[in-house]
């Protein structure tokens, strides 16, 4: 048997890899200040992002345990459709339609648990299904966005509680029931024993299957909730609804710190990491009329738009190696 | 030859040499030293101090492939195939294969030497057959007869006839008789005396690591041999201690007698015979000890207990209750604990604090309502750890940092605040310092004393001896005798585990060893290749199509469902390498789209008036190329799943996109360029044509190429191809780059058939491409996957396309359609991996 050896890397490498998100949020800060953009506008793009955050939650308890759910987004879509049809063709109430948005999203994410229970890598199940579940919104939905929902429904996505938007104070309960579970019970415990060592977890007698299917029906459970608030957002059911939210919410998980094959970060990372990439993003997106002049060169040079792309995806595959690295290697 | 290697603490200062046609057999309990004596030998570990020589030349091992160069050819007891690859081909592997022109394979040659080499055993073999269908001593017959067959001048056999029956253990005598008279050096372990005095010319004996005895065969006898294997002080001990130790034993015999009995086991038998019919029981506080050889059923039976296998018949029963268990929370539910045999694979999560490792199976005790709560955590970890005498320096830091002894307290102490009513411990004191061995016997007993009871695993028999009120040995499944300590000879208890030593020629042991097998062979059917199945499917679709649809034998329709699938298969077949070699790589959609773009923008240029479109071209391709080796690179350098480093860079390739482009549309391109897909060469349609090329060329790369079958092998088994001497970072930089060269390919030809692009081009297209690849029978584990499966996974999606176009299904539907299909492949996929099981 050929011995498994840790080497425990440098110190300043484990502590720069703490410090990294924070000088990320420092540089999106700095920009955003160069920009001269009001805190005011800033905030204008939180609700999007903090549904965005709100997956990433639930997402950081899978990773944890080394998997992956890349079909948040078409859940979304999918529980958005459901919402949207229910009202409108089955004359359902609202408030109905809403829980079975939510509950159709548990379903979806009960059948991705089934599918990784039964052996496949969560890789593969969720990105089947993230096909066919967008497949499926596009298909009962025709196409077409269902518009005109109740108003006092829309208010839900829309209205501020204590000055605070709903979809933030989501959010933040999404965080904080995230953080009790991971780090407070049982079944947290259980989770980052699976993501460091799965088979030593089954010899200790940790129910490793009904914890996954937990996990993924969670993780559905809270796509649907978002989808609801997001319809409630934007006032229409729209079948294309969360296309690319999954990356996003990786993006944040990966950010914080919480390693993507396991056993490693928690929902303070995570936290962390939405706020970062949050920022970022809306910094990048104001970043047109941003010009740099490096020093010894007369042309300025421009951060477009289009550069946000590039910045994000080396970001994220930085910082993945870094903490990769920060964590030790096993030779 | 002579070498010497000391140092790693399970082997010290230990000499072994070996001279030219001599075979040496290499003789020692389990865990004696000899495994990793053998992997010094063959590369996979370095020796820390002490220096190895072969001829007299000193020289260095790095890997197994250095050891292999240099003559030095090794069967490990237990080795890995490449399980999805078919038989002839892992042996070809195993020794290099054989080139024809540098590059390709030279697949006859393959075959001619595993159906050669088969051709000497007396089982039928088929070669072309998946290396994971052959039972256990298919495979180990095949590896052995592979390395004797190989051009060596050192032969490592690790107990090569474990698993061989009679007949072709004659075989194997007499081929190390032809490679002896060839002055080929060979080192012979096996546990079997009969064969060692048979074969061998001088004999070493290891015991914990050192060097006990080593001298000519003619110099010992068998039942010498055993005493030196299990320790002469052992039996100098008993003669001491016999008096007491068996008044104590008679004491304890008659307590237990009246105890009620704890566990039983009524006829409890597993799956491929592992266990066989094992009955027993085990009272209140007694300690049986099971002993025998690696793979004799002690683990096996340890394995049914604690619900990680499921038993075929039989039962246990609790305190005389009967229990079911088809779980591992089962059998803690019913009182059972086991102490695994590999604490680093089994025991530790090694990143995870000693609290948590400690209190890891009964968390649920120490929570305050539905809270866990830590000071409780720290509060049982620590009485435990403490009453065990584990030594730590914070109960918060990674158990990975303590030593082996102090990791085994822990795993026990997970157990024992369990308060298991029976304790399972399989070589509890395995990799253990001598101090922590003594507290763990002493905390046995003290366990027993509570009134558990306990099943001590151990191959060490001194410690079984000396630690349990009853022995049982096990050999092949089965109870092979009983002994009490005290009341017996180590030596008997040691003979009774090895074989048998009946000749091998006695015909009747033979037909019992073949007929056993024969009961066991699972029933094999040959399934169609997938392959088969999908040109069933991809016809039917066509005829159905042709039958139900007025246009779609049309000219119109089939020329777009032609330029439409040449760009989807070569696609496919960019997404299938990567997928093969074990990766995956989501970023070739946008790779697609930028080889499209840098072609199309470099076309408009106008600087090169003549060459145009020869340096699009180039230049798309090249871009790609760059972009998979990119991948690659990031992938292995910072050891990320390829999964987080094609995520990532798509949205680099996207950015770089939309900058090239400004978001414009690219179109006007050269005529030329146009005409290159939509023109017609001997009537034949020019996308049409640039796929046949490349299917051929495909073809070529991965069934036909060196390069190409090593992707193969480095998907079916990342750690057989590592003893094979495979690169994973070369066969993933050849993946990578040459999937995104075709991705570059499929995007340039769609940008010729179209005449312009948008930078949206191409978004999602890489789930398709995937998609179509495990439809087409790639197994996204890796190690599986031909390219015309792929071909037709490509074209099956492609007429499922054109269907719903002609049956006018509304195009909302199609991503569903499309999303079924990717989701019925991977449930294929799990069927099929299932079945190959």
């Amino acid at each position: 048997m050929a011995q498994v050896r840790t080497i425990t890397p440098p110190r300043w490498r484990q502590w720069s890899a703490a410090l990294a998100p924070w000088l990320m949020l420092l540089l999106a800060l700095a920009l955003l200040n160069a920009e001269e953009v009001k805190p005011r506008a800033v905030m204008r793009f939180w609700p999007a992002w903090a549904e965005t955050g709100t997956l990433a939650v639930a997402l950081t308890a899978i990773m944890l345990t080394g998997g992956i759910d890349l079909s948040i987004g078409s859940i979304m879509a999918l529980a958005g459709m459901t919402l949207g049809l229910l009202w409108r063709d089955a004359h359902w109430p609202i408030a109905a339609a809403a829980v079975a948005a939510v509950l159709v999203g548990g379903l979806a994410g009960a059948i991705n648990g089934a599918l990784v229970v039964l052996g496949l890598p969560s890789l593969v199940v969720t990105l089947a299904t993230m096909a066919f579940y967008a497949g499926l919104a596009l298909a009962i939905s025709g196409g077409e966005r269902i518009s005109g929902l109740p108003a006092d429904f829309c208010e839900l996505g829309r209205e501020r509680i204590a000055g605070v938007p709903t979809q933030v104070c989501l959010l933040g309960a999404a965080l904080m029931a995230g953080w009790i579970v991971v780090h407070h019970t049982r079944f947290g415990r259980y989770l980052f024993a699976i993501g460091d060592n799965r088979t030593a977890a089954t010899f200790a007698a940790v129910p490793v299957r009904r914890l996954e299917l937990a996990l993924y029906l969670a993780s559905g459970l809270v796509a649907g909730l978002v989808a609801v608030f997001y319809t409630a957002r934007t006032g229409a059911a729209i079948p294309t609804a969360g296309q690319g939210r999954e990356l996003e919410a990786i993006t944040c998980v990966v950010l914080g710190g919480t390693l993507v094959t396991g056993g490693f970060g928690g929902i303070g990372r995570t936290a962390l990491g939405i706020v970062v990439l949050a920022h970022l993003e809306i910094a990048l997106q104001f970043a047109d009329q941003l010009k740099i002049t490096l020093p010894g060169s007369d042309s300025p040079w421009q951060l477009t738009g289009q550069t946000r792309l590039i910045i994000l995806g080396m970001l994220l595959i930085a910082v993945a190696i870094w903490n990769q690295r920060a964590r030790g290697t096993r030779a | 030859m002579s070498r010497s290697f000391p140092g790693i603490a399970a082997l010290v200062d230990v000499s072994f040499d070996v001279a030219a046609g001599e075979v040496h057999a290499l003789v020692g309990e389990n865990g004696a030293g000899k495994s990793t004596l053998i992997n010094l030998v063959a590369g996979v570990l370095r020796p820390d101090t002490g220096e190895m020589l072969l001829s007299g030349e000193s020289i260095e091992l790095g890997s197994p492939v250095d050891a292999r160069r240099l003559g030095i050819v090794t069967v490990h007891q237990e080795a890995e195939l490449f399980a999805t690859l078919s038989v002839a081909e892992n042996m070809a592997l195993t020794v290099g294969l054989p080139r024809w022109g540098g590059v390709l394979v030279d697949r006859g040659r393959v075959w001619r030497e595993a159906r050669r080499v088969v051709a000497h055993l007396r089982e039928a073999i088929d070669v072309s057959r998946p290396a994971s269908r052959l039972s256990v001593a298919q495979r180990h017959l095949v590896q052995v007869a592979t390395a004797v067959e190989e051009q060596a001048r050192l032969v490592v056999l690790d107990e090569p006839t474990s698993a061989l029956s009679a007949a072709e253990s004659q075989w194997l005598f007499a081929q190390i008789e032809r490679l002896r008279r060839a002055g080929v050096g060979i080192v012979y372990v096996s546990h079997r005396q009969d064969e060692i005095f048979r074969l061998a010319d001088r004999i070493t004996v290891l015991r914990d690591g050192r060097r006990v005895w080593s001298g000519p065969t003619a110099e010992t006898a068998p039942g010498r041999l055993v005493e030196l294997m299990v320790g002469r002080e052992l039996s100098g001990c008993n003669a001491v201690n016999r008096a007491s130790t068996a008044r104590e034993s008679s004491d304890r015999a008659a307590r237990n007698a009246a105890a009620p009995p704890r566990l039983e086991l009524r006829g409890l038998s597993s799956a491929e015979g592992r266990v066989q019919n094992v009955s027993l029981t085990v009272r209140a506080g007694e300690v049986v000890g099971l002993y025998g050889l690696v793979g004799a059923g002690r683990t096996e039976l340890a394995r049914l207990l604690f619900g990680l296998d499921a038993s075929t018949s039989g039962g246990i029963l609790i305190d005389g209750r009967p229990v079911r268990i088809r779980s591992t929370a089962d059998a803690m539910r019913a009182g059972i604990a086991y102490l695994p045999e590999d604490r680093l694979r089994e025991g530790i999560c090694r990143e995870l604090s000693v609290r948590a490792n400690t209190v890891l199976a009964t968390l649920d005790r120490y929570e305050r309502g539905l809270l866990a709560s830590a000071a409780r955590e720290r509060t049982a970890s620590q009485q435990q750890l403490t009453a065990l005498g584990a030594r730590y320096r914070d109960l918060e830091q990674p158990i990975g940092e303590l030593s082996g002894g102090n990791q085994q307290k822990v795993v026990l102490g997970r157990w024992l605040l369990s308060q298991p009513r029976v304790l399972v411990l399989d070589e509890p004191t395995r990799g253990v310092d001598v101090r922590s061995k003594a507290e763990i016997h002493r905390l046995l007993a003290d366990c027993a004393a509570a009134g558990c009871a306990l099943l001590l695993i151990s191959s060490d028999l001194p410690e079984v001896l000396a630690n349990s009120d009853r022995v049982l040995v096990f050999r092949h499944g089965q109870i092979a005798g009983q002994f009490v300590p005290g009341q017996c000879m180590p030596a008997e208890v040691a003979s009774a585990a090895l074989p048998p030593n009946a000749a091998p020629t006695i015909p009747a042991t033979d037909s019992a060893i073949d007929g056993a097998r024969a009961v066991r062979r699972p029933i094999r059917r040959r399934v169609p290749p997938s392959e088969v199945g999908l040109a069933i499917g991809v016809g039917a679709l066509a005829i159905v199509l042709a039958a139900t649809a007025d246009n779609f034998l049309t000219a119109n329709n089939l020329r777009g469902l032609a330029t439409g699938a040449s760009v989807w298969t070569i696609l496919a077949l960019a997404a299938a390498p990567v997928i093969i070699a074990g990766g995956i790589d989501i970023s070739i959609g946008a790779i697609f789209a930028l080889a499209a773009a840098v072609g199309g923008l470099v076309m408009k240029l106008d600087a090169l008036p003549l060459a145009t479109v020869p340096a699009g071209i180039a230049a798309g391709l090249t871009v790609a190329l760059g972009a998979g080796l990119i991948n690659a690179a990031l992938a292995l350098v910072g050891r990320l799943h390829p999964i987080v480093v094609t995520l990532g860079m798509m949205g680099v390739y996207r950015g770089l996109l939309s900058l090239l482009t400004g978001g414009q549309t690219i179109h006007e391109l050269p005529r030329a360029f146009d005409s290159l897909a939509n023109g017609r060469i001997a009537g034949v349609n020019g996308s049409v044509l640039v796929l046949v090329v490349t299917i051929a060329a495909a073809q070529l790369w991965l069934a036909h190429s060196v390069v190409g079958r090593h992707l193969y092998a480095v998907g079916a088994s990342n750690s057989a191809a590592r003893l094979a001497g495979i690169s994973r970072g070369r066969a993933w930089l050849v993946a990578f780059g040459g999937g995104a060269l075709l991705a570059g390919l499929a995007g340039l030809l769609q940008l010729a058939q179209d005449g312009s692009m948008q930078s949206v081009m191409g978004t999602g297209y890489e789930l398709r491409a995937i998609a179509a690849a495990v439809i087409g029978g790639v197994a996204i584990s890796g190690g599986r996957g031909s390219v015309i499966g792929v071909v037709l996974g490509a074209l099956l999606l492609s007429l499922v396309s054109n269907a719903l176009v002609l049956w006018q299904i509304s195009r909302y539907h199609h991503d569903l359609v499309v999303g079924g299909l990717i989701l019925t492949a991977v449930l294929w996929d799990l069927v099929w991996r299932k079945f190959e099981r």
